[in-house]
């Protein structure tokens, strides 16, 4: 038999559950409408669906009141698949969602009839009650109302896990050498201890944009100092850790080496778990640093000189979807080589915020690019920078061959204007077309004054809540590698193995490489 | 003197546990690539076989190149974070030493002529786009150290064929590979004669590719502002 994947459920999954539904619960089976309405999108109920390869073999979903209590709404097994413990995954994906909402008590009735369900409740820690006659009808079965008690849990995971209970606040170190910052975070659970950056920033300056090699050595470089400054500052010693997190992918290759050479020796020596995880799930797990959780679903808009992304995070840890990227340069490149072409610094983003300050952003209209409606087809939610850099290029030559003055701050000012329409413009749309109403930012662009700007006006006009972490949180950090690491600590994931490798372009969708 | 661990990544890669002298155990990954996949499971491994916990090492031992840089970093970042984790010194040896210390251990009768007689052992290591690293060795210190008398540098095969020859250099050479054990060896040597080994910096021996964009501010002059 294959190995059974858990994910988060989608509406699409409604006609594959109610198969199982009905084949388990016959009369008392919900109806489908109550069902769907179950799956839809929504931050109180969490759904998860079991496949052996490509059948759908259970699902189970709780619903949640943050800080509050949580409730089992269902779980079924398709007959076939029993005693093979997918129960019990599924009620500790549950559990987990539970834990992450930091709710009390956990709440769930079972028929009287089903021992062997009753004893699985026990084992994860849930005790009866109390007792409501004839609750299910018309065969007038009781139902045992059982609770669990999530507090009660302590640090080590006494009642709950009974079996393999997950820390809950583990304390982890996570590094980070994508690409010009070497960063060494340590959190415990979702609190941040400790955010040392290094970067090599001012040795690109003089080359207008990030030379890997010189990252490469310089992550060298700052490796040591920096482990040693984050576990000063977090007051604790490598022996306290729980685990250990890298950034695997995506990024510079030669930069992601350092950090995972250094993290599997540091996993080796120090015996500790080590988890190999995704730069852009980094940018967004952040989030739980500041809130406790990463609210899904949310769209995620990451923009940096490397990476310019938009993603939608049904669940942080099981399904992240790319809805679109850069097909050129990256935003935060484009910053960097217009910046470069006005005779402004480095890096270009706080250069053309600060040239573009006293300028008209409507003066030039400088083209959008993939907005037009022949692009719209193939490239609804990806991005491309080269086209508007040209422009930008071919506009101040033909001001200067005509010998016009022309204000640096209005070409600053459009050719910003035109980075930030694009990027806000898809990702509100994203918002709007998959009825999600949050949007989450992140990467070094963030920075830039206008885009915060824009953004907090159109999600606003929208009815979207934005999220913007901290601005150190945000650019390329260690903090949220570990934070991210402490997530899958705290989901009870099983820890990578010492062979996963680096990977330049590892996509989205896989949160952690084994 | 408690046991070593040795790290190499200047070709494939080399780890080891050397005590008093006695390779304990040694894995070798030829593959050129592949440094940061392999590193961590060799590391398991050189452990399991040595029969050591990671607390028992007394101090890491690393070979700093010269060395394709990819590769080199990856063994110098392992070593780095494993001297951290276990709290124990970090030494950096160059990986050329390593090479001398093998040839110089088990040379033969008529190298060992030729050595005494001023003939010098010349390794070279691939140092891709057709060079190579070179370096100079005119035998081993009363402590067993392999004394440098030029390098490591960095030139094509063809021109240092001419240096060497304008020079009037006699000289061997070693197709040996790279072993992690006579680098923990070279390093107990180096610590027998009171050589401080803190310096682990890579040994790149080229700047980074990259060149400066033209000059700046094209459009300065005829701007307003």
């Amino acid at each position: 038999m294959n190995e059974v994947i858990i994910r988060a459920a989608h509406e699409s999954d409604l006609e594959a559950i109610m198969v199982i539904e009905h084949a388990s619960f016959g009369d008392t089976a919900w109806p489908r409408e109550s069902m769907a309405l179950e799956l839809a999108p929504n931050p109180a109920r969490h759904y998860f669906v079991a496949f052996d390869a490509d059948e759908m073999v259970g699902y189970g979903g709780v619903s949640v009141v943050h800080g509050h209590q949580g409730d089992i709404m269902t779980i079924a097994i398709s007959e076939q698949h029993r005693g093979r413990g997918l129960g019990r995954q599924l009620m500790n994906r549950l559990l987990e969602v539970a834990k992450t909402n930091k709710v009390n008590d956990v709440f769930l009735e079972v028929r009287a009839d089903n021992p062997v369900a009753q004893s699985l409740y026990r084992s994860l820690g849930f005790e009866q009650i109390d007792l409501r006659r004839g609750y299910y009808q018309p065969e007038n079965i009781d139902a045992v109302i059982m609770k669990l008690d999530l507090t009660n849990t302590d640090a080590s995971g006494a009642p709950i896990t009974a079996v393999g209970a997950p820390k809950l606040e583990p304390l982890v170190l996570g590094i980070e050498s994508s690409c010009d910052e070497t960063g060494i975070g340590i959190v415990r659970g979702t609190t941040r201890l400790a955010n040392v950056i290094a970067s090599s920033m001012d040795q690109h300056a003089r080359f207008g944009g990030v030379v890997p090699e010189i990252a490469a050595r310089a992550h060298l470089e700052a490796l040591q100092p920096a482990i040693r400054e984050a576990l000063k500052t977090a007051q604790v010693s490598l022996q306290d850790l729980d685990a250990i997190a890298v950034t695997n992918g995506p990024g510079l290759a030669g930069a992601l080496m350092v950090g995972v050479g250094a993290a599997k020796a540091l996993a080796v020596a120090t015996g500790k778990p080590l988890y190999a995880v995704n730069h852009l799930v980094g940018h967004v797990g952040v989030d739980v640093l500041e809130r406790g959780e990463v609210q899904t679903p949310t769209i995620a808009l990451l923009v940096s000189g490397g990476h310019t992304s938009l993603l939608l995070v049904r669940d942080l840890l099981d399904d992240v979807e790319l809805l679109g990227e850069t097909i050129d340069d990256a935003a935060g490149e484009a910053f960097d080589k217009v910046s470069r072409l006005l005779g402004l610094g480095y890096p270009g983003g706080p250069q053309i915020d600060k040239a573009a300050a006293d300028g008209n952003p409507a003066a030039i209209r400088f083209p959008r690019g993939l907005t037009l409606p022949k692009d719209m087809e193939k490239h609804r939610y990806d991005f491309s920078f080269s086209g508007l850099k040209t422009a930008v290029a071919r506009w101040v030559e033909v001001a200067e061959t005509k010998g016009e003055p022309f204000s640096i701050a209005d070409v600053a000012a459009s050719f910003r204007e035109a980075v930030v329409d694009v990027l806000v413009g898809k990702a509100v749309a994203a918002c709007k077309e998959h009825s999600v109403p949050r949007l989450l930012l992140g990467g070094g662009v963030v920075a830039n004054r206008r885009l915060r700007e824009v953004a907090a006006a159109k999600c606003a006009e929208a009815g979207i809540e934005l999220r913007i972490p901290a601005l150190d949180l945000c650019t390329d950090n260690g903090a949220m590698i570990a934070a991210l690491g402490a997530q899958l600590v705290m989901a009870g994931r099983q820890a990578s193995s010492l062979n996963f490798a680096a990977d330049s372009t590892l996509p989205v969708t896989q949160v952690q490489s084994i | 003197m408690t046991p070593f661990l040795a790290i190499d990544t200047s070709g494939g890669t080399s780890v080891a546990v050397v005590h008093n002298g006695e390779a304990l155990a040694e894995i070798v990954i030829d593959d050129p690539m592949g440094h940061s996949e392999n590193i961590g499971q060799a590391l398991v491994d050189v452990l399991q076989r040595a029969g050591l916990k990671p607390h028992d090492l007394s101090a890491v031992v690393v070979g700093r190149g010269p060395a394709p840089f990819t590769g080199l970093r990856v063994g110098i970042a392992a070593a780095i974070a494993f001297a951290e984790g276990v709290g124990k010194p970090l030494l950096g040896v160059v990986s050329h030493d390593a090479i001398a210390r093998a040839f110089f251990d088990r040379m033969t009768d008529t190298d060992r002529a030729a050595i005494a007689a001023g003939t010098r052992l010349l390794v070279t290591t691939d140092a891709r786009r057709k060079e190579v690293y070179w370096s100079l060795y005119s035998g081993l210190d009363a402590h067993g150290a392999p004394i440098c008398v030029d390098g490591p540098h960095v030139e094509k095969p063809a021109e240092l064929e001419d240096l060497l020859d304008q020079k009037n250099v006699q000289r061997i050479t070693t197709d040996l590979a790279l072993s992690a054990v006579s680098l923990a060896k070279v390093a107990a040597s180096h610590i027998a004669a009171g050589v401080n080994l803190n310096d682990v910096t890579a040994l790149y021996l080229r700047a980074p590719d990259a060149v400066e964009p033209k000059a700046n501010g094209k459009f300065g002059k005829q701007v307003s502002s």
